[in-house]
């Protein structure tokens, strides 16, 4: 059995985006290896077939290929719910500008967001990431891996550039401190 | 006019005789009486309407609320800082809860198909960024997995408690909570715990035969220390280190088999 077929057969089995660090760790072998192997797995699905090997969510994950979807979604009939603008608009915001409160939030959209976030907290798009160090002590929310997952992102570096979204200036005064030491 | 004429009442008249425990934690707020158009009523029951969403918080002022607890802070005899520190906390919940309804509410809009030229000025530079993610979104909708449930979640607990439930362990930690005394002030710069300190103690005070918490945990107790005291416990609870039984409206504890 070699290296490839090994690392082929844990990501058919697999259910979630699976690290390098797993794979070798399951395998046996080094990361090296591993990344050799997918490396070799990916140019092989990619000769043809209805598989290909994706980098997803931090992870590999076989999946099918754009042109199957209508066969595979009549198989598997997929509950897809599409995002209203809301929701985009307060994921978009999350995203570029996260870890941010709601508060932030609402200052960006300049509406409540508080229906958007909580639609994105129980479709797990979005997560709770800690506490802002303020007065009254805000909960911070962030994307997640499932965010990432969902939009057929590697990381967060993959998302587009936006002009303007990232902020310019620090968000507040303990952030100017940090800058400053 | 001011048609409001909230007032405070004679604390032992109002007092709730049943001292409920609230969503600010195990102490109710003092009983300050409210009286408006809308809604008549203690503090408590004001904060439980909010909360629970029963009340449009909008048309109820919260100038003279505000004020009702300062005269009663400044008229009645405080016995601990906890009843003031928890109406305090339902007033911040009740003046964040209207800053948030006084906000412009976005209109109802069409939950699909919708055009992104409209987005307000405000998140326009979020607008190729929301049209990218949307792209994303669908072309990744044909992409397909092994699994069409997404990723598992992060956190489960590798086995059942049974008919036991998170609010039972909730209402077993508001238990002890209620045993528990205010923290001494001499005690502010205590060296911190370790909570597998905590754990170990707790494991040599369980015994085969189930018991209810307070009867595991040395009284008397600082509220601090009986936060040590759950938290040690559910972590012994995801180890299946304790047995969880429920007897009647008591969550036992003990030894596992």
């Amino acid at each position: 059995m070699s290296p490839v077929d090994r690392v082929h057969a844990l990501l058919f089995v697999a259910n979630a985006p699976a690290t390098t660090t797993e794979l070798a760790r399951a395998l046996a072998l080094t990361e090296g290896q591993v990344e050799q192997a997918l490396e070799i797995l990916e140019a092989r699905l990619a000769e043809g077939g209805p598989v290909q090997l994706l980098r997803i969510a931090g992870g590999h994950q076989l999946g099918t290929r754009p042109e199957y979807a209508e066969s595979v979604a009549a198989f598997l009939r997929p509950q897809h719910s599409k995002l209203s603008k809301t929701l985009l608009e307060v994921l978009a915001v999350v995203a570029y500008r996260q870890p941010i409160t709601i508060a932030e939030i609402d200052q960006v959209r300049g509406v409540q967001s508080d229906y958007g976030l909580r639609q994105l907290l129980e479709r797990r798009l979005v997560q709770e990431k800690g506490r802002k160090p303020v007065p009254g002590r805000p909960v911070l929310y962030g994307t997640t891996r499932e965010f990432l997952h969902q939009f057929g992102l590697d990381n967060l570096n993959e998302l587009p550039e936006a002009e303007g979204a990232r902020p310019a200036l620090p968000a507040n005064l303990f952030d100017v401190l940090e800058q400053r030491s | 006019m001011n048609r409001l004429s909230p007032v405070v009442a004679p604390r032992l008249e109002l007092a709730e005789k049943k001292r409920w425990l609230t969503g600010l934690g195990v102490v109710a707020p003092p009983p300050l009486h409210i009286q408006t158009p809308l809604f008549e009523g203690s503090l408590a029951s004001l904060f439980a309407c909010v909360r629970d969403r029963k009340l449009e918080l909008t048309d109820v002022p919260l100038y003279p609320i505000c004020e009702a607890y300062f005269q009663y802070l400044l008229q009645s005899q405080i016995d601990t800082l906890d009843e003031a520190a928890a109406a305090l906390a339902a007033l911040a919940f009740l003046l964040e809860r209207k800053a948030w309804s006084l906000l412009p509410t976005p209109e109802a809009e069409p939950e699909m198909e919708d055009e992104l030229s409209s987005l307000p000025s405000t998140v326009h530079e979020f607008g190729d960024a929301i049209q990218a993610l949307r792209l994303w979104h669908d072309e990744r909708s044909r992409i397909h997995f092994r699994t069409s449930e997404g990723l598992p979640q992060g956190y489960e607990l590798p086995f059942t408690l049974e008919d036991v439930s998170i609010l039972d362990l909730a209402r077993a930690f508001e238990r002890l909570m209620r045993r528990a005394n205010p923290e001494p002030a001499s005690n502010t710069s205590r060296p911190r715990r370790s909570l597998s300190e905590v754990m170990g103690q707790l494991i040599a005070r369980l015994k085969a035969e189930p018991a209810p918490l307070h009867h595991i945990v040395p009284l008397p107790i600082a509220r601090s220390e009986a936060v040590y005291w759950f938290l040690a416990l559910l972590e012994l609870i995801r180890l299946a280190q304790v047995r969880v039984h429920r007897l009647d409206d008591e969550l036992l504890f003990a030894r596992p088999d």
